[in-house]
This record gives structure tokens, C-alpha cells and sequence, in this order.
């Protein structure tokens, strides 16, 4: 993990809505469009890739969530170790995958910030600014959708029922933060 | 504004996507022996048309695939949503 500091290092709880960084936790990006490359990275993670659409698998330790018919986004479900940059599952990945050219692993850790939000009040926060339609989505327990809310791209992950994951390029992430906690106050 | 099937994730608003000009246009197999007249004909003249238009469409702000797509530009109503790489379904 590169040493950087977050922009969001608060705690807010609002009325019926919580929201904090989930940071650090390893994010990877692996595309394969081989059949032997989903079934090797399900040996390899002991997980299976989510094949349909918009839905995501949650393992032991590791999640994996849908983004394209060839690309999946795999994050551990708990805190890591701040100062190591190599993961045993990206080395894994790399060595069985990337070197014999079965398919590419991009660390995302840090270009990615997770924002964890619980509440009931989450959806229609987002609804003032997000063109997608979250009637089905919230009840669906593990969907997943990319999307843009105020503009700015993020992936979306309905962990359980009223706690979601928001997934947002670090770079954004203050400016969405500002939003977020301004929103919220009006809800 | 309109609703557009994406082939990979489903219906979407249409500011989740990025239009990316007309469809089905074959790169000459010999550039070389083109006239530049023709050349440019292939790389910059496109239609315009007021009716039915067979596009290019891109999911840009979601699983970043790109699609086809037969669209009435009178009125934006959506004939057809298909793959890159397969045949037209409407003439």
C-alpha cells in the first residue's frame, strides 16, 4: 500500500445513515475472457466469478464482484496490512495467470476508495443525483452496478440490506465525500 | 433523455452512454490503392439521416463494452441493441 493520506478520515452518522472509509483494503482487477482462466482463478481464490450480470460472490476472505462479461473486481472482505504492497493472492494471480498470458491482474488498492454506508436512508441519498434505477437493486442482497452519481463513476455493491460499498477513484473521492455528507443533511 | 438495453448489464439512462458514430463502416482492404478522394470518403464522410440510423454505442460509464444500435433520430426510438460483430436484426 503506497503511503498516501486519505481524504475521508471521518466517521458521519446522520438519521438513519452511516457512512465511513473502509481503508486499507486490497482491491484487484483481473480480465480473462478464457473459460480456463475463470475456472483457474476459482481454484486459485477457492471463489467463483460471478457469470451474471450485475451480481457479485462473496467468499471467506475475499469478494468478487461483477464489472463486464470479462472483467471482475476482487477486494478482501477485511482490513490489510498497511505497510505491505504485495498480497499473497496477487502473486498467486500473477504467477499462474499474467505470466503465461491467461488473462491481465491490475492492483487497484489504491486507486480505488471504499466507502462503506449503512442506513436505510442510502438509496435515496443517491437517488438525487443517479440516473439508475434502484427499485430491484435494493433488495437484492451481493448486486452490483457501475454507475455515476453527481457525475463521478463509481461501482456500487449492495453488501447486505441497507449496507452498501461505494467504490469511487481516489481522486474523486473527496469531492463525492463532500457531496455525500451534504446530501445527507437534507434527507 | 431515453432508456437504452446495454447487451451486458440491461436497461440504463442514456447519460451512462456514449454515442460513437455510425455502424457497419469496412476499412478498405487495400488502402494503398485508394484515390485520396476516396480515402477521405471512408475516413471522414458519414450520414446524417433524419429517420432510422444504424450506430455505434459505448456502456462509457459502466462495463465500458461497445454496442450497436438502430435508432430513429426523429423521435430517439431504439429498433435494435445488438453485439459488436453481429449481423444487423432489422433492415
Amino acid at each position: 500500500m503506497l503511503n498516501y493520506n486519505s481524504p475521508i478520515n471521518e466517521t458521519k452518522d446522520f438519521n438513519n445513515l452511516k457512512m465511513s472509509e473502509e481503508s486499507p483494503i486490497m482491491k484487484l482487477v483481473i480480465r480473462g475472457k478464457k473459460r480456463e482462466f475463470i475456472s483457474k482463478v476459482g481454484k486459485l481464490l477457492n471463489i467463483l466469478l460471478p457469470n451474471e450480470p450485475n451480481t457479485s460472490t462473496v467468499g471467506n476472505n475475499i469478494s468478487a464482484l461483477w464489472l463486464s462479461p470479462d472483467e471482475w473486481m476482487i477486494h478482501s472482505n477485511d482490513k490489510i496490512d498497511k505497510n505491505n504492497n504485495m498480497y499473497p493472492i496477487e502473486e498467486d494471480l500473477i504467477n499462474n495467470i499474467h505470466k503465461i498470458n491467461l488473462g491481465a491482474i491490475t492492483d487497484v488498492t489504491d486507486q480505488f476508495t471504499m466507502i462503506k454506508m449503512e442506513g436505510s436512508q442510502i438509496y435515496e441519498l443517491f437517488s438525487n443525483s443517479c440516473p439508475f434505477n434502484f427499485n430491484d437493486f435494493k433488495k437484492k442482497k451481493g448486486a452490483v452496478t457501475q454507475t455515476i452519481i453527481n457525475k463521478i463513476d463509481v461501482i456500487i455493491h449492495n453488501k447486505e440490506i441497507n449496507v452498501v460499498n461505494l467504490l469511487v477513484r481516489r481522486s474523486f473521492s473527496s469531492h463525492l465525500w463532500s457531496w455525500l455528507n451534504d446530501g445527507a443533511k437534507r434527507i | 433523455m431515453f432508456i437504452i438495453n446495454c447487451p451486458y448489464c440491461g436497461e440504463r439512462e442514456q447519460s451512462e452512454f456514449k454515442a460513437g458514430g455510425e455502424a457497419h463502416i469496412v476499412r478498405p482492404k487495400q488502402p494503398t490503392e485508394l484515390s485520396d478522394d476516396e480515402w477521405a470518403e471512408y475516413l471522414f464522410m458519414r450520414k446524417n439521416i433524419k429517420g432510422v440510423q444504424f450506430e455505434r454505442w459505448v456502456h462509457i460509464h459502466g462495463c465500458r463494452k461497445w454496442f450497436n444500435m438502430v435508432r430513429d433520430t426523429s423521435n430517439d426510438q431504439i429498433h435494435a441493441v445488438y453485439k459488436m460483430g453481429e449481423k444487423p436484426p432489422v433492415k
